[in-house]
């Protein structure tokens, strides 16, 4: 191990001369997710259309607000299933994919963009879209400086609730949309 | 290529110079393999299966589990007593963890009650309510840097929510969570083949969550959770023995603590 300590850090200088601040981290695109997750399956793009109803169970059962939009969902041929969603907590936002088998296992879970904010901005739709879609390689300036970020531990606790909202939505959406499954059983 | 998922409770980074997805995707599949057998939400884990069982009968472990809580004892025995995963019960009651057992039994009793029959063969002289939390993290990191090494990567980073390790011949800049405003990261330094693990209450606090850090040596639960302020940071070799003591650091509130020398371990602490 070698450790060159930042003298002026650990006096405090640093942080007052160029605090640097947490904001947003990108680690894969939703087309590599696909790729991670259900490699070498053939996904083609299946919105559904979330009814108040389904809403409203999903809501209840995952207990996140933030009302889920059908549009990133992708089916694949044997029936496995690929979902994006996002978590928006009071101060981050993280966007993460789960696959699913066709029978509704969680195959794996990724997480494509985290984005940190102690402000307001966080709620503000209009603020998160300047991250929604961005890779790592675009001009703005994400996640290049910002590699190596200790402290004290940070929970992932928004992203099991937004994964019972996902097998919520199976449950109650997606299994019926798949015929193959059911006649298979 | 930098990715990221969801285990052990937090964020698991995992980034890498050279060498394929394939090493990635091994080295995420070994620390599930932890969660699964370390896990104290887990019902099934062997976790839970010591802390039901380890009293009234040897329990079998996986050679990783065996490593981890031999590793637990010796940093144990070198803090004397004041790291000690013994400490389970108290984040259960806390509402901080979930109740899997019966805690009604006065006599708990903690890592010093484990004792090995073989190598991979337990038991505990009294019952226990272990929480690996502390350091399991820490052994996590290690074991997913031993795979990408062994999956021939030369260089690159594990953080699992901020208990981080690096490897390979570059130095990498390392930022902390500034204590008193977590958004704002304070470069600390620069690490070559290394690891650093922080404690800290920033987002208790902010969550108004109950402490999480738990004297072990206290005799009351109301003692026992103990309220600090800044951040306790260790660096060593190995993510698993800088992730137990940053326990040490933060309850001792002292840089330089005997054991630190003994792991040859190095204390930061910053103010809040």
């Amino acid at each position: 191990m070698n450790w060159k300590p930042n003298h002026y850090a650990m006096l405090g200088l640093a942080i007052m001369s160029a605090p640097i601040i947490v904001q947003a981290k990108i680690y894969v695109s939703a087309e590599q997710a696909q790729k991670i997750l259900l490699p070498n399956k053939s996904l083609t793009k299946n919105p559904i259309i979330i009814t108040d109803e389904l809403q409203e169970k999903m809501r209840s059962a995952s207990s996140i607000r933030h009302p889920f939009k059908g549009e990133r969902i992708w089916k694949s041929v044997d029936g496995s299933w690929l979902v994006i969603d996002e978590v928006i907590g009071k101060h981050e936002m993280v966007t993460y994919a789960v696959a699913l088998s066709p029978n509704g296992n969680i195959l794996g879970i990724e997480i494509l963009e985290y984005v940190e904010s102690y402000g307001y901005e966080v709620a503000e739709p209009e603020w998160r879209k300047q991250f929604v879609g961005k890779t790592a390689n675009d001009p703005i300036k994400l996640n290049q400086d910002i590699q190596n970020i200790g402290g004290a531990t940070l929970s992932c606790k928004h992203i099991t609730d937004g994964v019972k909202r996902i097998t919520v939505l199976f449950d109650l959406a997606l299994k019926n949309a798949n015929p193959k499954t059911l006649s298979s059983k | 290529m930098i990715r990221c998922k969801p285990l052990l409770g937090t964020f698991v980074e995992i980034s890498i110079d050279d060498g394929t997805q394939i090493a990635i995707e091994n080295a995420f599949s070994v620390i599930e393999s932890i969660q699964e057998l370390m896990g104290f939400h887990n019902p099934q884990s062997e976790l839970s299966q010591i802390n039901c069982h380890s009293h009234t009968k040897a329990i079998q472990i996986h050679p990783w589990t065996a490593q981890l809580i031999k590793i637990a004892k010796e940093v144990h025995i070198a803090s004397n007593g004041l790291f000690n995963c013994g400490i389970g019960h108290r984040l259960v009651v806390a509402g901080l963890l979930p109740r899997h057992i019966n805690l009604s039994n006065h006599d708990l009793g903690g890592i010093e009650d484990i004792h090995f029959l073989a190598p991979d063969l337990i038991q505990s002289f009294r019952p226990v309510c272990l929480d690996l939390g502390g350091i399991a993290k820490g052994f996590a990191v290690d074991m997913a840097v031993r795979i990408l090494i062994s999956e021939g990567v030369t260089a690159g980073i594990v953080n699992a929510g901020g208990d981080l390790r690096v490897f390979g011949n570059q130095p990498r800049t390392i930022q902390i969570r500034n204590p008193a405003l977590p958004e704002q990261l304070i470069e600390i330094g620069s690490l070559v083949n290394g690891a650093i693990a922080t404690s800290s209450l920033y987002f208790a606090k902010r969550d108004q969550q109950k402490s999480y850090l738990i004297n072990p040596l206290a005799k009351s639960p109301t003692e026992a959770h103990t309220e600090v302020t800044g951040s306790f940071s260790v660096l060593a070799k190995e993510c698993v023995y800088a992730d137990a003591l940053t326990k040490v650091l933060a309850l001792s509130n002292k840089e330089n603590h005997p054991c630190f020398d003994q792991f040859s371990a190095q204390a930061i602490r910053i103010p809040a």
